[in-house]
Formats: structure tokens, sequence, C-alpha cells
């Protein structure tokens, strides 16, 4: 199953916030662009190479699945902004290694949440990192936002 | 699992956020499909998203928002499934095509780039070979009219 591949049957979709209709790229673009560009610039802190994923994201045919995403648009760009950029990092990094950022003694939701999110490691690899379990870095990313929440 | 265990192991916010795995995607599904209490809490999560994300919006270019429009309605041209809007409202955006671009260059089929390396091959094969050809009848001129004026000499 793809990342944007929509959870079909069962779900009460009027219980859950999405759009009214289906949106143009365009139409997702005004709504959304602005956000997903603060997502590929948190991940590709280089202008030019930002705005050319960023126009990637709402060319690619990818958002049409969007449209048939069970809950929200906004969870559905923000995972293929994040997916193009952190796809563009893996290319620049392939040319032009660079250091490692992670510091293996900061385990604060927020270092995990920078690691899995905007450096592109998968749960595991932080884990592996880190040196904590993969629930642990999971849980990391509830209490991050709840953090977020209470702050 | 309970619940609440269920809901506070991040698990969400990690599908949310395009980090879970094949398993994992199958468990929130059915978590979702099963539970209200999960639903609800997947809306409130998405709204916490929204919220953080948008907090860090930039706001990109002016030319970004042309270059998407140009080239969205260049896919829309060319692939008609690829609308996003229903077959109305997609009939009145493809019956006009806004074709007034400020660029100096022009995009051709990438079928164009090997046929014009063909071209230039050949141009070049045909180069040498004329050139070897009119060479080598300059050389037979030159040859017969030396043996002409021997002849000649020898009469």
């Amino acid at each position: 199953m793809s990342e944007l591949e929509p959870i079909k049957n069962g779900v009460d979709r009027q219980s859950i916030a999405r759009r009214s209709e289906d949106m143009t790229s365009l139409e997702v673009y005004d709504k959304y662009g602005a956000m997903a560009y603060g997502i590929i610039l948190q991940i590709i802190p280089q202008v030019h190479l930002a705005q050319e994923v960023l126009v990637s994201v709402f060319s690619s045919p990818q958002l049409q699945a969007c449209n048939s995403y069970p809950f929200s648009f906004v969870a559905c760009v923000i995972k293929l902004a994040r997916a193009k950029a952190v796809e563009a990092k893996r290319k620049i990094t392939a040319i032009a290694p660079i250091a490692d950022p992670s510091n293996t003694s900061d385990t604060s939701p927020a270092k995990i949440f920078d690691l899995s999110f905007c450096q592109g490691f998968t749960p595991e690899e932080v884990a592996e990192k880190l040196n904590i379990s993969k629930s642990e870095v999971l849980r990391s990313f509830h209490e991050y936002f709840k953090l977020y929440r209470n702050a | 699992m309970e619940i609440q265990d269920f809901i506070e192991s991040g698990i969400l916010e990690a599908h949310l956020l395009g980090l879970t795995n094949k398993e994992e995607k199958e468990l929130v599904r059915h978590m979702v499909e099963e539970n209200q209490e999960v639903k609800e809490q997947l809306v409130d999560i998405e709204r916490d998203l929204t919220r953080y994300f948008n907090g860090s919006a930039a706001t990109p270019p002016t030319a970004v928002r042309e270059i998407i429009h140009l080239r969205s309605g260049q896919d829309n041209f060319r692939k008609e499934k690829h609308t996003f809007k229903n077959s109305a409202s997609a009939e009145n955006s493809t019956k006009f095509l806004d074709v007034e671009v400020n660029d100096t260059h022009i995009k051709v089929h990438k079928f164009w780039r090997p046929a014009f390396i063909a071209v230039f091959i050949l141009s070049k094969i045909f180069l040498i070979a004329g050139l070897y050809y009119y060479f080598k009848a300059v050389n037979q001129e030159e040859e017969l009219l030396r043996l002409k004026t021997e002849i000649h000499q020898v009469k």
C-alpha cells in the first residue's frame, strides 16, 4: 500500500474532517502552498531547491490521490511534501554527503521528531542511532505534539 | 492493546506524518475502522499537525504559482485522467488554454534528442565521406593529367 493510498471501506467519512469536493492542484496550492513550502524548507534549507520541490509536489499526479484520501487533505499534502523533500535531500546527500547531525545523548521528543521528519530517517534508524526502542521513538511523536498542544 | 495505550503509542502521529510501515498502516486502518475514539483522536491530531505546520509556513514567490499553473495545465491537456475537478468544471477549465508565457525557451518531446544526435552523426559521416571522395577525385584527375602529358611526351 502506498503512502497516499486511501484507507477504503468501513471508515465513517462524515466524522473525519476533509474537503467538501475535489480540488484542482492550483486550489490545493492556494490553500496549502505556504504550509508545504514551510515543510520543505525545514527539510531542504536551500531556497531554490525547495521551490523546485514545491513545484514538483503541486504538479505531481500523486496529488490526485489526496482527493480520495480518507482523512483531511492537509495530512496528505504534509506526507507528499515531506516525501518529495526527503527524496530530493537524499539525492543531494548522495552527491555531497554531509556530517551526521545526530547527537546520541539527546533523546528529546523535539530531536527525535527532527531526525525522523526533517532529516528523513525512519523510526527504526532513529531508534538505532539513539540506542532506544522503536516504540519510544513513536511515543516521542505523541509527546512532541502533546507538548505543542499544551504550549 | 488498550485504546488509550494505542493513542499514546504515537502511531497515529507517525501515520499522519508518513512514518509508518505497512503493518503499522494496517493496524491504524483497523483501529480507525473499529473505534470511534481513535477516529476522533485522529481528527484532533490532524488539527494539531495543521496548526503546527501552519506555524512554520512560508509564502513562496508568485512565480512558483505560475509554474504550477502552467505545468498542471499542460498535464491536464495531455492526460485527461489527471484532472482533479468533476467533469463539468474540468470541461470549463480545459476549454481555454492559457498560452501567455514569458519564456524564451521552447519545449520539445524527448524523442527529438536521439533524432538530433542521429542527424548530427550522419551529417559528420557524410561530410567525411564527401571530403574523402572529393580529394580522391582531385588526385585521380591529377594522375590522369600526368599520364596524358607523359603519353604526349612519348609520342
